[in-house]
């Protein structure tokens, strides 16, 4: 009786860790293709313009304060 | 002498307080016809002498209580009055003082030791609220049980914190770099061998399913199974499972440093490719197609843990995933903290169950810690890009703990070598293996 129920334990082994690797398989496969999907038909456009955009503003904005800083601090010394 | 006068001036109030009783109790008594519908009308009261009075004052206080050992005090239960049972002598004297004891621990872990405590706290402030005689705090009346079927006798706090997990996590480490997946499903092992186990000492199928699940290192993916599948153990298996959540530094390094070389562990991991955002909205909605398609049963907690993130990726309702993450999943932790520690009264948790399931639970999160290693380790001998062994151990789900205990061990082999987003991947992964695990045993006993 009691071997039944060990063998029982160890179908649900069987069953319970072949889902799991197989539901993640698919999950990584699913994860490939579609990065593959979205780098092909999406390339990077989205997140790099306005990222980029945002850096060369804030580069922009600050080369601009220094100068007026400095420029500022000229006028004040002569 | 200081004791005397102490003593003298505590009988005085004593005194004072049960005069006055006496007073507004007679005043009680003569209003009461005015009122019939309120209870305490039952009895019309009686003239009881002062000694009376002190002898029910007696029998009312927590000493007499606790030391009274057949006073035929019955447990609180949840579901009602029906389902009390009168205590024996342990569970009504010795075996609460054990429990407001191990709750004082707790504290210490939560508090020194910085265990946790987040769920250590209301867990174990739970407990002693529970193992309070008379009061009946657990009760269907009382806060504790009031809280426990509001949230935890229909499984609604634990879909409630997968929401919020769900709203704090970053499935970008994963994304970058899908395979570590599979350590998730490693680690899994855990919750099936340590089924084996629990069967071979004696408990049935169904319950060492529910136990078994505390392999997962998931507080609400427990609680979840073990009301479906062994609501009486719920309590222990709870304790068991946010216990060894909290335990995760002091148990995996051992188990990690074991299996593994210093060369293995100082292995440095290639950083991973930038994720689209795109990918980081869609995947949750393909992981919950995914369990839509293959295991509706793990719905309620993916779909909850999905809702959660994908919130998060839409990034344009801030302050509904804002909400998840913090606030709610901060109410919802007191509550469930509270109501999980309200199992650990004496007549629930000191049973013969409670050691099984202890040990259990360790050699289920032991193994499943093992397997993770173990299987980042093939995986490292087959594949062309480096994996560090250790980031296996992180299969097991409790976010983010186990990354950073990762994170740790792999640091303290090689200075500098940052294995924490490397670790992320199987982390999140193993929740998602831990919510199919739990699916899986759902199946089997539906």
């Amino acid at each position: 009786m009691e071997v039944n129920i060990i063998g029982e334990a160890l179908k649900f082994m069987l069953l319970g860790m072949g889902v799991v690797f197989i539901f993640l398989y698919i999950m990584v496969l699913v994860i490939k293709a579609q990065a593959y999907i979205i780098e092909k038909y999406f390339p990077d456009k989205v997140p790099a313009i306005p990222t980029s955009s945002i850096k060369d503003n804030d580069e922009k904005t600050r080369v601009a304060a220094v100068i007026a800083a400095v420029t500022e601090f000229r006028k004040n010394k002569s | 002498m200081k004791v005397k006068q102490i003593f003298i001036a505590l009988a005085l109030v004593f005194f004072a307080t049960t005069m006055s009783l006496q007073a507004g109790g007679s005043e009680q008594g003569a209003t009461v016809p005015d009122a019939p519908t309120q209870k305490s009308v039952q009895k019309p009261y009686e003239s009881k002498t002062m000694s009376e009075l002190t002898a029910s004052f007696w029998q009312t206080t927590g000493i007499n209580a606790i030391f009274d050992l057949n006073d035929g005090e019955k447990t609180s239960e949840p579901k009602g009055v029906a389902y009390e049972r009168e205590m024996n002598w342990f569970e009504s004297s010795l075996g609460r003082i054990m429990m407001i004891i191990i709750a004082f621990i707790l504290f210490y872990l939560a508090i020194a030791k910085n265990f946790e405590p987040l769920l250590l706290i209301p867990i174990a402030f739970g407990g002693i609220l529970a193992n309070i005689p008379l009061a009946g705090i657990g009760g269907e009346h009382g806060m504790l049980g009031i809280i426990y079927n509001m949230g935890i006798a229909n499984e609604f706090f634990p879909l409630l914190i997968f929401m919020g997990v769900g709203a704090m996590t970053d499935f970008g480490p994963l994304l970058s770099n899908p395979k570590t997946a599979i350590l998730g499903g490693a680690a899994q092992f855990g919750i099936f061998g340590s089924l084996v186990g629990a069967v071979a000492i004696g408990f049935s199928l169904q319950d060492a399913s529910a136990i078994s699940i505390i392999g997962g290192a998931d507080g609400p993916t427990s609680i979840f199974i073990a009301n479906r599948l062994a609501p009486d153990m719920l309590g222990a298996i709870a304790v068991a499972a946010y216990s060894y959540m909290a335990l995760v530094p002091v148990i995996q390094p051992p188990i990690m440093k074991l299996l593994t070389t210093v060369e293995e562990r100082q292995i440095v991991m290639r950083k991973g490719r930038k994720v689209h955002r795109l990918e980081k909205l869609l995947f949750p909605i393909l992981v919950l197609m995914l369990t839509i398609m293959i295991l509706p049963e793990s719905a309620p907690l993916i779909g909850a843990f999905t809702f959660g993130n994908f919130a998060k990726e839409s990034g344009v309702v801030d302050r509904l995933s804002d909400t998840m993450q913090n606030s709610l999943i901060n109410i919802v932790t007191i509550f469930l903290g509270l109501a999980v520690g309200s199992k650990l009264a004496a007549d629930k948790f000191l049973v013969v169950e409670t050691m099984g399931i202890m040990i259990i639970g360790l050699i289920a999160f032991s193994a499943g810690t093992a397997m993770g290693v173990i299987m980042a380790k093939i995986m490292n001998k087959f594949s062309k890009e480096p994996i560090n062994p250790l980031i296996g151990a992180a299969g097991v789900s409790a976010v983010p703990m186990s990354a950073r205990v990762v994170s740790k061990v792999g640091s303290d082999a090689k200075p500098g070598n940052i294995l924490l987003m490397h670790a992320m991947g199987p982390n999140v992964s193993g929740v998602i293996g831990s919510a199919v695990a739990a699916g899986v045993l759902l199946s089997i006993f539906k």
